[in-house]
C-alpha cells in the first residue's frame, strides 16, 4: 500500500513538469500585454527595453522557465507581474472559497442524484424514470452561466431571498452558486447512478439475498448500492477535482473571489507566474483528489483492495 | 378435499400453478397448471430441459418471480403450512431463508463480491433470529462454514478469493445456516466440474440427513436424480409429463419425453452406441401447440395428441403420466433398459 502511494505521488512530477512547461510557454511567449499595464501605454522603445530587462524578458522562454522551476521546487512561486502579490499566497486565500463551493455544490449532487438515480433505476421504464431522465438530461445541457444568470433574477432580483453577487453573506452566498455548479453535477451522477444501478439490479446475488429473506430496501442499499458504487464514486471524483480547480464561469457570473476568478484574471493580464503557479497547484489539487478516489474505491471493493496489496498485479 | 387432510405431512404442496411471463405482448406460458405435493424428508428431482419452467416452479414457491414480467396466473403453494400465494411481505421474509431455502445454479456470481462471506452468512442468521447480537451471529457462520468444510478463519475473505467449488459451498452454508426445513436446489452443481460436483453433492445428501430437510433438486442430469431422489417429476414445456418414485419412473418409464431423455444418455455397457438424441426443438413458450407440446417431437404421436390437451392418467397412487397415447389400452413405449 505505502509502495503504492510513493508510485503515485512520484508519477505526479512528470504531470506538473509537462502541466507548468506547456503553460508558461503558452502564456509567457507573448510579453506586450505585461509590459503595456506594467510601463504605461506611451513609454518609448528605450524604457521597454530596460522594462524588459528589469523583469528578465530579454532571456529565452526555456531559460526564464528553469529560472521559475527552479523556485518552485523551493516552494516559491513567484510575484505577480501585475500587483506583485505573492502568487502561493493569492491562491491560498482564494482557494477556501472554492473548496467550500465545491463542497457544498457536491453535497447537493449527491443529495439528489442517489435518490433519485436509484428510484429511475427501479422503476426502468415507468414516468418516473422517463421524467427525471429529461430533468437530467436538461440539467446536463443548460449552460451554467446562463442558469446562474436566471437564478439571480429570481431569487435575487424579484423575491430578494439571497444575495446576487459576492461573498458576504456567508452561507448564504454560497447557495446560489452551489446549485448553479450542483446541477451540471446533479444530471451527470444521476444517469451514472441509474446505469450502474440497472446493471446491479441484474445481479444473481441480489437473488441470494432476496432468497434469506432480506427486506427489498436492504437489499438496494445494503447489497445492490455498494456495488454500483465504484462508477458513481469515479464520476463524483472527477466532478470534484474540475469544481475545485475552480468554476470559473460561475465564480464570474456570481462575482466570487474564488480560484477560477484569480486565474481568469491572470489570464487576462497573461501575468505568467500567477497563471503558471495557480494551475500547476490545480493540477497538484486535481491529482491528490484523484488518487483519494482510488482510495475510496480500495475502501468499497476489496477486490481492488486485494490489487493494491499485490502491488497492482492483476488478482485471479 | 383428500389433499388438506395429508397437509400437515407435506413439506410442500403445490396445487394448479400458471406462470405467464408477459414480454411485449407476448405471454410466454412458463408454468401451466403443475401440482405437486412433496412429503416431508423426501427429495423431488425435477427434471427437464432448459426453459422447460423447472426454475420458475421453485421461484413460485418463494414467491420470487420478478415481477415485471412474471406473473403467477392461479394456483395455490403451501410450504410448511404457510399458504405463499397469501402471505404479506413481512411473512414472506420471515418464510424465506427460514422455511425455506434455495440454492441456485451460478455459485461464481450468486455471492456478493463485496461482503465477506461470514457477513453473507451471518446476515440470514441475524434476520430470522431475533435479539441475535451480531458476534454471535457471525460465530454461527463459522461454524456453518465447518460444517460445509471450509476453515472457520475464512469467513473473513471475500468471495473473489474462493474457487468455484468452495464457494457453492458457502452458498450451501447461506441456505442451511437457518436449518429449513425445505431445500430447493436449483442445479447446484451444473457449473462446478465433475470432480467438485461429486464432491458438493455428497455434501449436501450429508446435510440433508443431519438436517433433516426435505429437498427439491432441480436438475437436468438423471444421474443425479438416481443418486439423490426419492422421487421424480419431469417437466416439459411448462408441464409435469410424468411423475413418479425414483423406481416407477426409472423402471417402469411410460412417457415418451422420459424416455427420450433416458436415450439419449450414454450406455456405460455399449460404449460404441450412438447417442440418440430427441428430434426437434422445444417449442416457444410464448406460442404452445393446441395439443400435447411434445406430440411436434413424439415418435408415437397420432392425430389425437395433437388435438387435445393429454390428461393426466395414473398408474399407480404415486405414478402419474400426461400422454394421450395410453388411451389406447395397447399402447406400451420401446423403452430399452440401459440402466
Amino acid at each position: 500500500m505505502g509502495r503504492y502511494v510513493l508510485k503515485r505521488l512520484l508519477m505526479m512530477i512528470p504531470v506538473f513538469i509537462g502541466v507548468s512547461l506547456i503553460v508558461y510557454c503558452i502564456c509567457g511567449s507573448n510579453t506586450r500585454p505585461i509590459l503595456m499595464k506594467v510601463g504605461g501605454e506611451d513609454m518609448t522603445l528605450e524604457e521597454e527595453a530596460e522594462l524588459k530587462h528589469e523583469l528578465g524578458f530579454d532571456q529565452p522562454i526555456l531559460i526564464r522557465y528553469v529560472k521559475y522551476m527552479g523556485g518552485m521546487i523551493r516552494g516559491d512561486l513567484g510575484k505577480s507581474h501585475i500587483t506583485g502579490d505573492d502568487v502561493l499566497e493569492s491562491f491560498l486565500q482564494t482557494f477556501p472559497l472554492t473548496m467550500k463551493v465545491a463542497m457544498s455544490s457536491v453535497l447537493v449532487a449527491i443529495l439528489i442524484s442517489l435518490p433519485l438515480g436509484i428510484v429511475s433505476a427501479l422503476k426502468r421504464g415507468t414516468l418516473t424514470d422517463n421524467a427525471s431522465m429529461v430533468v437530467a438530461l436538461l440539467g446536463l445541457s443548460i449552460p451554467n452561466f446562463w442558469f446562474g444568470l436566471m437564478m439571480i433574477l429570481l431569487f435575487a432580483l424579484n423575491l430578494r431571498w439571497l444575495p446576487s453577487v459576492g461573498y458576504k453573506q456567508g452561507i448564504k452566498s454560497l447557495i446560489l452558486p452551489a446549485i448553479t455548479i450542483g446541477t451540471g453535477m446533479t444530471a451527470r451522477l444521476t444517469r451514472q447512478t441509474r446505469s450502474s444501478m440497472l446493471d446491479v439490479l441484474r445481479a444473481d446475488y441480489l437473488r441470494t439475498a432476496r432468497a434469506k429473506g432480506v427486506s427489498e430496501s436492504r437489499v438496494i442499499l445494503h447489497h445492490a448500492l455498494r456495488n454500483a458504487l465504484i462508477p458513481i464514486i469515479a464520476t463524483l471524483g472527477g466532478q470534484i477535482a474540475a469544481t475545485l480547480a475552480g468554476a470559473s464561469v460561475t465564480e464570474t457570473v456570481f462575482a466570487l473571489p474564488g480560484v477560477g476568478r484569480l486565474v481568469v484574471n491572470a489570464i487576462n493580464d497573461m501575468d505568467v507566474n500567477m497563471v503558471t503557479g495557480c494551475v500547476t497547484l490545480k493540477a497538484m489539487v486535481t491529482s491528490v483528489v484523484m488518487l483519494l478516489v482510488d482510495f475510496l474505491f480500495a475502501l468499497v471493493d476489496p477486490r481492488i483492495k486485494a490489487q493494491f496489496a499485490k502491488g497492482g498485479k492483476k488478482n485471479g | 378435499m383428500a389433499e388438506n387432510m395429508k397437509n400437515e405431512n407435506l413439506a410442500l404442496d403445490i396445487q394448479n400453478l400458471t406462470i405467464h411471463y408477459e414480454v411485449d405482448g407476448d405471454i410466454v406460458e412458463a408454468v401451466n397448471d403443475v401440482s405437486l405435493q412433496l412429503e416431508n424428508g423426501k427429495t423431488l428431482g425435477l427434471v427437464g430441459e432448459t426453459g422447460a419452467g423447472k426454475t420458475s416452479t421453485a421461484l413460485a414457491i418463494l414467491k420470487m418471480i420478478p415481477d415485471p414480467p412474471g406473473i403467477i396466473k392461479s394456483g395455490s403453494i403451501t410450504v410448511c403450512g404457510h399458504d405463499v400465494m397469501k402471505a404479506s411481505k413481512k411473512e414472506l421474509h420471515a418464510i424465506r431463508g427460514k422455511d425455506v431455502s434455495m440454492i441456485f445454479q451460478d455459485p461464481m456470481t450468486s455471492l456478493n463480491p463485496v461482503l465477506t462471506v461470514g457477513e453473507q452468512i451471518a446476515e440470514s442468521v441475524q434476520l430470522h433470529e431475533k435479539g441475535m447480537s451480531k458476534s454471535a451471529a457471525l460465530d454461527r457462520a463459522m461454524e456453518m462454514l465447518e460444517t460445509v468444510g471450509i476453515p472457520r478463519e475464512r469467513a473473513f475473505d471475500y468471495p473473489h478469493q474462493f474457487s468455484g467449488g468452495m464457494k457453492q459451498r458457502v452458498v450451501i452454508a447461506i441456505a442451511l445456516a437457518c436449518n429449513p426445513k425445505l431445500l430447493l436446489a436449483d442445479e447446484p452443481t451444473t457449473a462446478l466440474d465433475v470432480t467438485i460436483q461429486a464432491q458438493v453433492l455428497d455434501l449436501m445428501r450429508k446435510l440433508r440427513e443431519e438436517y433433516k430437510m426435505s429437498m427439491v433438486m432441480i436438475t437436468h442430469d438423471l444421474g443425479i436424480v438416481a443418486e439423490v431422489c426419492d422421487e421424480v417429476a419431469v417437466m416439459y414445456a411448462g408441464r409435469i409429463v410424468e411423475r413418479g418414485t425414483l423406481r416407477e419412473v426409472f423402471k417402469n418409464t411410460k412417457h415418451p419425453y422420459t424416455e427420450g431423455l433416458f436415450n439419449s444418455l450414454p450406455n456405460p455397457r455399449d460404449r460404441k452406441a450412438e447417442l440418440i438424441p430427441i428430434p426437434g426443438l422445444m417449442p416457444d413458450p410464448a406460442n404452445l401447440p393446441q395439443g400435447c407440446a411434445f406430440a411436434p417431437r413424439c415418435p408415437y404421436a397420432t392425430e389425437a395428441c395433437t388435438k387435445a390437451q393429454p390428461q393426466p392418467r395414473k398408474f399407480s397412487d404415486t405414478h402419474t403420466v400426461l400422454c394421450t397415447a395410453y388411451d389406447d389400452a395397447g399402447f406400451h413405449i420401446r423403452r430399452n433398459h440401459n440402466g
